[in-house]
């Protein structure tokens, strides 16, 4: 696929540009606007009782004293709710999905510890914090499933009454002849991963401020959402509110890393009792409530096997994979999106033709599963790569080898996968190539040997992947949803002052957009960057959008802020012709101005919508009835999305002693397509590495038989600071440019889909001479000294 | 996370505090540098009706040099003045490694040495360095001071022998013989976390021989104690029986940083670290 003809790729002024980020002197100093910050005349405080049991029967709620109480305005319970809210699930065409309803309020039941129950509205939030010890709740207890192939089996009791069963969503792929494959085999490798559950931990966290103007009968939640178009559209529906009358705005919003894509029970909650109350309220999560009911991530077990030839070549690949989905199917993305994409996406980026699998979404009395960056695949990854580490230590192949001898050439794209996704063209190879060469691979083994021989664990890990991302309308990013994702819109206006705006569906939570979407939308204008405002995450800026999420936002607002800006331009240029006396061919834009090529007769753009808007007689009334203004819509469409690939390449040691895992070299090279400003891009691989560390090594949500959360606080869920992220090398190799407009592909979430794989394959690596495999992670010290002790008992 | 209701007194003498303490019938809680008092309180784990601050009392924070090499350190000091103090570097560098050791650089400027041993935390490494240096700690109640030896003080988990109307005023460390080495090891998988385990010596030598070893354990008991089979084990048997022994020193918890079995695991290992580099540095 080459770029569309009409797009100019030749001449980037702004696009691969070094700009410094334009966001961070507002947010650095302090001097940002998020939730939390927001204050109204008579702002109402919100503080939830949350669930303590894991599962059990409301017997009996009494709210009489906490309602009585001195500050408290009033108590909300779930049968209250109801009456205000409509209910609503995550729907799904897929065959096999059981949705559930998703009461923002529990009724009746409770099925995981941190659920909220009642609603406490007071004065402050220490008062409605005092006033939840006053809330009388009486249970039942019901059997507590925290194991999800117990929660799977036929007898097993059920979450929901109304399902046929725990499994809410099941699915089989299936290629070639996988037992043909697996017979023919010189070696196969295997057996069961854990990739343990994690939650998304962002420096804000979940926050919400709703409004109710009585006089316009308008509903306005500023909330810290990634999803503000999706979470506007289902408001609409659970209050029976048109589109209008329900704005959504995500001001500064600090980190999403997907677990902020799903509307929350709390918004709900915040936007029923401000319209009853008619007064604005406000909740903001504190950091224990946030680690107990952000949308978690992960939690699979596989059980794999891969099958090789003597040559290296991949034979086959069976998998099953029991999804942990937690007690509700998540809107919007249900229950499947996670352990559906583990299945889709494990073939990765190799030639596999023979290729089985199957997957359960099962859920238990836990938090919800939802989106964390990288959703499924660090674990296609985490199992695909140590399938192929195993087999190549079965056959005596060294692990680039093999990936080399396995990745889709060049000449092989496009590719389709065996799971049914299809590769565009993506420097697989050169990645693999790039990153054994920025790491000096060969020299690295020679020193490992050495180091070996000195009795010291030291590991070099592999891991490539492909992701398709900037996923347009050909593909749901959850199989069978509700909401159309392949979309999103760009509203460029340049108004009667001369300024130019860029409005986007998108929302930010850190990545940059600002400056990136800045940086494209003047390339195409021909404005300074700084000349351009960007709007985000704001429902009344355009009519449709959805937020950020799956790699998206350089791919949709790349795309659509071109097509807008060009169709802008166009109108610049027709302008121009007549202000300038010259032919519209003639005329170019740069800097702010527009000038007739090869002469000095020039305007700045600035002029020309003055002429245009306001001095009535320089632009003739037939051309201004045609041009209306100085601002267009776009859509943009990427259809099927394109691929982004990687290869990461580390070098670790683990100390014999205390089991701590030292990262000492770390390198990413990946083909994201055409670089918009590469600080950001490397920025957003560091940020994912690090991320896809702490799944490696530290971060585990844990909960105990009776389904209590003994990680509710960061002592315990424990992330890696600052000092435990290593220097981090980042290439991006731009080889053929996809067929995307603007020629990006998407990279928000690759740091975090390969480091997993990368460093289970590096301490596997390091501790080979003992014959352990990490099948589990995170590999913390704990776990490495179990595996150590285990293996010198043997 | 909002805390529950409470009074404040901000106490200008140590006599104010003491009286303000008492007459709360034990309830009360001090407000000193509340780094783990204002998180417990905000969690409504701790949930006191009083809180007397004594931020206020002029003449806590000093560092004094004693005669006999020792120091007298102030209940209000800060943990970033004791780590950086020159006296505590060149009389207890053992102590000036671990305080590095202590949270992040935002708590150590917070933080009080008092605060720190009152609050007896097992994993914490100024209650440890109070057992290894064999500190007094002065407390002030109602009827005056009256110092405990720290390896009286700390009795569980949290726990010290302060009755509710005493407070830390002081720790008073002796100074140590001329040649004596130094080993200090802390493990935590993140910086600045509270130890997984940590194990730190002192190695004394004249003309050639040891003749005193003393080794504190902390992470891995109840409270933080002296290894008194590793340091028998060490002066008899030397370096590798120490490090065995300590296993039988210590008597660690599961939880979710680690089990019983890696801590001591890691009390052996650590012990090893710390008795090398002791024995090295008493050699020089």
């Amino acid at each position: 696929m080459s770029p569309p003809d009409d797009i100019d790729l030749t001449r980037p002024q702004f696009i691969g540009a070094k700009v410094m980020r334009r966001e961070d002197p507002r947010l650095l100093a302090g001097e940002g606007n998020y939730v939390a910050d927001i204050k109204r005349h008579g702002m109402l405080h919100i503080a939830f009782r949350r669930s303590d049991h894991a599962h059990a029967l409301i017997t009996n709620v009494d709210v009489s004293a906490a309602q009585a109480m001195e500050g408290v305005v009033a108590v909300y319970t779930g049968a209250d709710i109801t009456r205000l809210a409509n209910p609503y699930q995550a729907t799904s065409r897929m065959k096999n999905y059981q949705a559930t309803f998703i009461p923002p309020l529990a009724v009746d039941k409770v099925r995981y510890v941190g659920e909220a129950v009642v609603a406490v509205v007071a004065i402050s939030r220490y008062v409605a914090e005092d006033a939840l010890a006053l809330v009388e709740l009486e249970y039942e207890s019901l059997a507590v499933l925290v194991d999800p192939e117990e929660a799977l089996k036929p007898d097993a009791p059920k979450l929901h009454d109304d399902l046929e069963s725990n499994i809410l969503a099941a699915r089989e792929f299936a290629r070639g002849e996988v037992a043909e494959a697996f017979a023919d085999a010189a070696a196969t490798a295997g057996g069961r991963f854990h990739f343990t559950r994690t939650t998304p931990v962002t420096i804000e966290a979940r926050a919400s401020v709703a409004e109710y103007d009585k006089g316009t009968r308008t509903l306005t939640l500023h909330c810290t959402t990634q999803i503000p178009g999706i979470v506007r559209d289902k408001l609409s529906e659970i209050f029976d509110l048109p589109g209008p009358r329900i704005r959504v705005i995500a001001p500064d919003v600090g980190g999403g890393f997907g677990g902020k894509t799903s509307l929350y029970s709390e918004e709900i909650v915040a936007c029923a009792i401000a319209r009853d109350l008619g007064k604005p309220v406000k909740w903001v999560s504190d950091r224990m409530e946030d680690l107990m009911t952000t949308g978690n991530a992960f939690d699979e077990i596989v059980d794999a096997e891969i099958a090789v030839a003597e040559d290296g070549r991949i034979l086959g690949v069976k998998a099953d994979v029991i999804g942990d989905v937690g007690a509700y199917s998540i809107y919007p993305w249900t229950a499947t999106i996670e352990p559906v994409q583990v299945v889709s996406f494990l073939p990765g980026p190799y030639r596999i033709a023979n290729y089985a699998a199957r997957v359960r979404a099962v859920a238990t009395n836990k938090t919800l599963t939802g989106a964390y960056r990288g959703v499924g695949r660090p674990i296609s990854v985490f199992v695909m790569d140590r399938l192929l580490d195993m087999a190549a230590r079965k056959i005596g192949m060294d692990p680039a080898e093999i990936r080399r001898r396995n990745l889709v050439n060049d000449d092989e794209f496009p590719y389709k996968a065996a799971s049914g996704l299809v590769w565009d063209k993506s420097a697989f190879q050169a990645c693999l190539r790039e990153a054994a060469d920025g790491i000096g691979y060969d020299e690295l083994r020679r020193e490992q040997a050495a180091a070996r021989a000195d009795g010291r664990w030291v590991g070099i890990g592999v891991a490539c992947y492909a992701e398709l991302t900037g996923v347009g309308s050909r593909i749901a990013v959850a199989p069978g949803m509700p909401i159309n994702t392949g979309t999103e819109t760009c509203n460029v206006a340049i108004d009667s002052t001369g300024a130019v705006t860029a409005s986007f569906g998108l929302a930010s939570q850190g990545q940059g957009m600002e400056t990136t979407l800045a940086q494209v939308v003047a390339e195409e204008l021909g404005v300074k960057v700084e000349d351009v405002d960007i709007v985000l995450g704001d429902t009344a800026s355009v009519s449709h959008g959805t937020g950020t999420y799956a790699s998206r936002g350089a791919v949709f607002g790349g795309g659509a802020g071109i097509l807008a800006a060009k169709a802008v331009h166009e109108k610049i240029v027709r302008v121009a012709g007549h202000l300038l006396e010259a032919a519209v061919e003639d005329i170019e834009t740069g800097n702010g101005d527009v000038r007739v090529k090869g002469t000095d007769k020039s305007m700045t753009i600035r002029d020309l919508a003055r002429a245009l808007y306001s001095d009535m007689g320089r632009v003739p009334k037939d051309m201004r009835d045609e041009i209306d203004n100085l601002e267009a819509t776009k859509v943009y469409d990427p259809f099927f999305g394109t691929t982004t690939s990687a290869s990461h390449m580390c070098l670790i040691e683990v100390d014999p002693e205390t089991y701590k895992v030292e990262i000492k070299r770390y390198i990413v090279v990946e083909d994201c397509g055409r670089v918009i400003n590469p600080l950001i891009a490397d920025g957003q691989a560091h940020g994912g590495v690090a991320q896809g560390i702490g799944v490696a090594l530290m971060e585990e949500v844990i909960h105990d038989k009776t389904g209590q959360v003994l990680t509710a606080s960061l002592v315990d869920y424990v992330v890696p600071s600052a000092v435990e992220i290593p220097s981090i090398d980042v290439v991006h190799v731009e080889a053929e440019l996809p067929g995307t407009v603007g020629g990006f592909r998407g990279l928000g979430e690759g740091g975090t889909i390969g480091a997993p794989a990368c460093i289970a394959n590096a301490i596997s690596d390091a501790l080979s001479p003992l014959g352990i495999e990490i099948m589990e992670i995170p590999a913390t010290p704990e776990r490495l000294f179990r595996l150590v002790e285990a293996a010198k008992a043997d | 996370m909002k805390p529950a209701p409470f009074d404040y007194v901000r106490a200008s003498s140590v006599e104010e505090a003491v009286a303000a303490l008492a007459a709360s019938n034990g309830d009360a809680k001090v407000l000193a540098g509340g780094q783990s008092l204002v998180p417990m309180l905000n969690f409504r784990v701790v949930d006191a009706p009083l809180f007397v601050d004594i931020n206020g009392i002029e003449g806590l924070d000093l560092i004094e040099e004693k005669e006999d090499g020792g120091l007298r350190i102030g209940a209000l000091t800060r943990h970033f003045a004791l780590e950086t103090s020159v006296s505590v570097r060149d009389r207890f560098p053992v102590l000036h490694e671990a305080m590095k050791h202590v949270a992040h650089l935002a708590i150590r400027n917070r933080g009080t040495i008092g605060g720190s041993l009152s609050h007896a935390d097992p994993a914490a490494e100024l209650p440890m360095m109070a057992v290894l240096l064999d500190a007094k700690i002065v407390a002030a109640g109602p009827d005056g001071e009256r110092e405990i030896p720290a390896g009286d003080f700390f009795t569980a988990p949290l726990t010290t022998v302060l009755a509710p109307d005493e407070i830390v005023v002081a720790v008073d460390l002796p100074g140590l013989p001329a040649v004596t080495g130094w080993g200090f090891e802390e493990f935590a998988q993140r910086r600045g976390d509270f130890a997984v385990a940590g194990v730190a010596a002192l190695v004394t030598r004249e003309g050639g021989t040891v003749t005193n070893t003393r080794i504190a354990l902390m992470g891995l008991h109840d409270t933080p104690v002296r290894a008194r089979s590793a340091e028998a084990a060490f002066g008899e048997s030397g370096i590798e029986a120490a490090a065995v022994a300590a296993r039988q020193d210590a008597d660690p918890m599961n939880d979710l940083h680690g089990s019983a079995d890696y801590r001591r695991h890691l009390a052996e290992a650590l012990t090893r670290r710390v008795l090398t580099a002791a024995l090295e540095r008493a050699a020089q």
